[in-house]
């Protein structure tokens, strides 16, 4: 029997600065033998460590269909992110994973997608967005509608450029009122106003939404009005989290384990689920 | 099942043959007022007579504070390693029956899905032997729950004190191994009516009626009422023998450390806590809910099995007064 808290030692091989406080780390195994058993699926996530300091989850930010490393995106909030932000590339990093269940993306075969992130909820989505996109000619309509509080606290920004030059992509992105600058090309509101003023057909389409909970919370009835039904829309929980596999306690929701039952979950089922997320 | 008998004579030659042959024996002890599970080097030591210890044994198998893993700094790189494996077979001695309920609720939950090599290799290497209760006390409700007060899960030997000694029931192979590995202190005998021996204990709710009442408690509107003298200091839970929750911790110097599980427990306001400061239970009455749920209705969702054996220790030790047992009864009002 293996020792499951054992972590994969990886090495730091790029850092992006996206936003303030916010930065993606490109992990590459240090041992290739653990690079050829490891795979994963859009909607992981994973303990990354800083030995000495602890561990921190966050979901795989890059997609399955790019070989050779995963990626990472975090904020830094508490000790151990704090620690991952002193980090500089070459340094290692714990990581454990992947845990968790996944966006159902061969069941979305020959639908329309829509987007919806907020914040730093667009990394969870970004690996399945990208994973998609790999996989282009399997879905029809893609659409992607991207809030942040300000300009300066947009992500993957230079993706968002690519997204949006790409004719096969609909990229709408938006700041909140009073977050934008003289140059912003964008839309200007929050994302539910946005998402009713773009209104994109819930015909044959499915919907994976993640941000913060407020931001959930008022984007569900603009959804519902479009059309979609409980079943199509799907989001991505987070709650505290310890050991990842079902074990400590934490991410408890009633019988529900936010780490092996999650975190992609439908709306349908999340209103079965007490309300302690 | 095969049954044996210790005279009265030998079970003081049967526990101190156990320690010589270099298990370490974990039995209850008197210290003060209280009896804890302590390693005895002597059955002089032992507590015989005694109706609940204060913690149960879940020690044994899940330590207070465990060893993940270590880790060397080593430059840029770290070595890291498992921790020791236990020496010693650790030989439970005495636990009363619902003890031994709670030991096979641990192994359910921790070996079924995604099995934990920590609990593993000390569960391996853990032998439990029971004690039927001859008296039980006001707090006592395994009967509430299923359990009886001579009841053999979880054990690997169950022991039923008669007026001709030990009567032994031998339940598991690793208790049959131990038997024949100690047979001169074991003789023949024919099964026994333990009735005459066990504590009646009163059931105190219906679990049947409680199942199908609680389904429904989530939005309940008194736990906030019912909860109010707690204050969340988590002694229910570390008391309790099927409380399984833990956090993660490193400790470490500048040439190396290791990352540790320490026991942890949801009356915790931090136990839910996210870094952006979000709490999905904000309020200490939820952390109470989610306690009671967790025991009565959660775990018989996942395992078919509910996580409270009855013992009591919850209400013998909680500073607040509160008792599990009018909680569930004030449930079954309404």
């Amino acid at each position: 029997m293996d020792n499951m808290y054992l972590p994969y030692k990886m090495f730091i091989e790029k850092i992006t600065e996206e936003a303030p406080l916010v930065r993606t780390y490109r992990l590459k195994f240090k041992n290739p033998a653990d690079e050829e058993k490891f795979s994963f699926k859009a909607g992981q996530f994973g303990e990354y460590s800083i030995f000495g300091e602890g561990e921190s989850t966050f979901c795989i930010a890059s997609s399955p269909t790019r070989k050779g490393y995963i990626e990472c995106t975090f904020r830094v909030a508490g000790r151990v992110t704090k620690a991952l932000a002193n980090c500089e590339e070459g340094d290692e990093i714990g990581f454990r994973g992947p845990y968790g269940n996944t966006f159902p993306i061969d069941d979305w075969k020959g639908k329309n997608l829509l987007f919806i992130a907020g914040g730093i909820g667009l990394p969870p989505l970004r690996c399945v967005i990208w994973n998609c996109l790999d996989l282009r000619e399997n879905f029809r309509d893609f659409t992607i509608l991207y809030g942040a509080r300000s300009v300066q606290d947009l992500v993957y920004k230079h993706e968002l450029e690519e997204w949006n030059n790409r004719p096969d992509v609909n990229l709408f992105t938006t700041v909140d009122p009073g977050g934008e600058t003289p140059d912003w090309k964008g839309k200007v509101g929050f994302v539910p106003s946005i998402l009713k003023e773009v209104s994109p057909s819930s015909h044959n389409t499915i919907a994976a939404v993640c941000g913060p909970p407020i931001m959930i919370k008022l984007t569900l009835p603009v959804l519902f009005e479009l059309g979609f039904k409980e079943d199509n829309i799907f989001t991505t929980l987070e709650n505290r989290m310890k050991c990842g596999i079902g074990k400590c306690g934490h991410c408890a929701v009633g019988p529900y384990y936010v780490c092996k039952d999650g975190p992609v979950i439908t709306y349908k089922e999340l209103k079965e689920l007490p309300q302690e997320y | 099942m095969e049954y044996k008998l210790i005279k009265p004579e030998k079970i003081q030659d049967f526990v101190n043959a156990l320690i010589a042959n270099g298990k370490q024996v974990l039995a209850p002890k008197q210290k003060k007022d209280k009896v804890f599970f302590s390693l005895i080097r002597s059955f002089d030591e032992i507590a015989m007579d005694f109706i609940q210890t204060a913690f149960s044994a879940k020690s044994a198998v899940f330590p207070k504070c465990e060893e993940l893993y270590s880790f060397e700094k080593n430059g840029k790189d770290t070595i890291l390693n498992n921790p020791p494996a236990p020496q010693h077979d650790t030989v439970v001695f005495g636990m009363r029956p619902c003890d031994g309920a709670a030991f096979d609720y641990l192994a359910t939950f921790f070996l079924k899905e995604n099995p934990d090599y920590h609990f593993k290799m000390r569960y391996d290497k853990t032998i439990l032997i029971g004690l039927t209760c001859p008296t039980g006390d006001e707090f006592c409700f395994c009967t509430s729950v299923g359990i009886s007060p001579s009841d053999t899960r979880g054990s690997d030997l169950l022991l039923t004190k008669t007026e001709n000694g030990y009567f032994v029931e031998i339940i598991t192979e690793k208790g049959e191994k131990l038997v024949g590995q100690f047979s001169d202190f074991f003789e023949q005998t024919n099964t026994i009516d333990k009735t005459k021996y066990t504590a009646n204990i009163q059931k105190r709710f219906d679990s049947s009626a409680l199942k199908e009442k609680i389904s429904g408690a989530f939005n309940w509107e008194r736990w906030e009422e019912t909860s109010l003298p707690c204050f969340g200091c988590g002694t229910c839970a570390f008391s309790c023998p099927t409380c399984t929750c833990f956090d993660i911790q490193d400790e470490a110097n500048l040439v190396g450390g290791a990352r540790y599980r320490i026991w942890d427990t949801c009356a915790l306001g931090i136990f839910t806590k996210h870094a952006s400061g979000h709490n999905p239970r904000e309020k200490q009455s939820e952390r109470w809910r989610n306690r009671i749920l967790h025991k009565f209705l959660y775990t018989d969702e996942q395992f078919g099995t509910l996580s409270c054996v009855g013992c009591g220790r919850c209400i013998r030790n909680c500073p607040a007064e509160l008792s599990i047992i009018e909680q569930v009864n004030a449930i079954m009002e309404g």
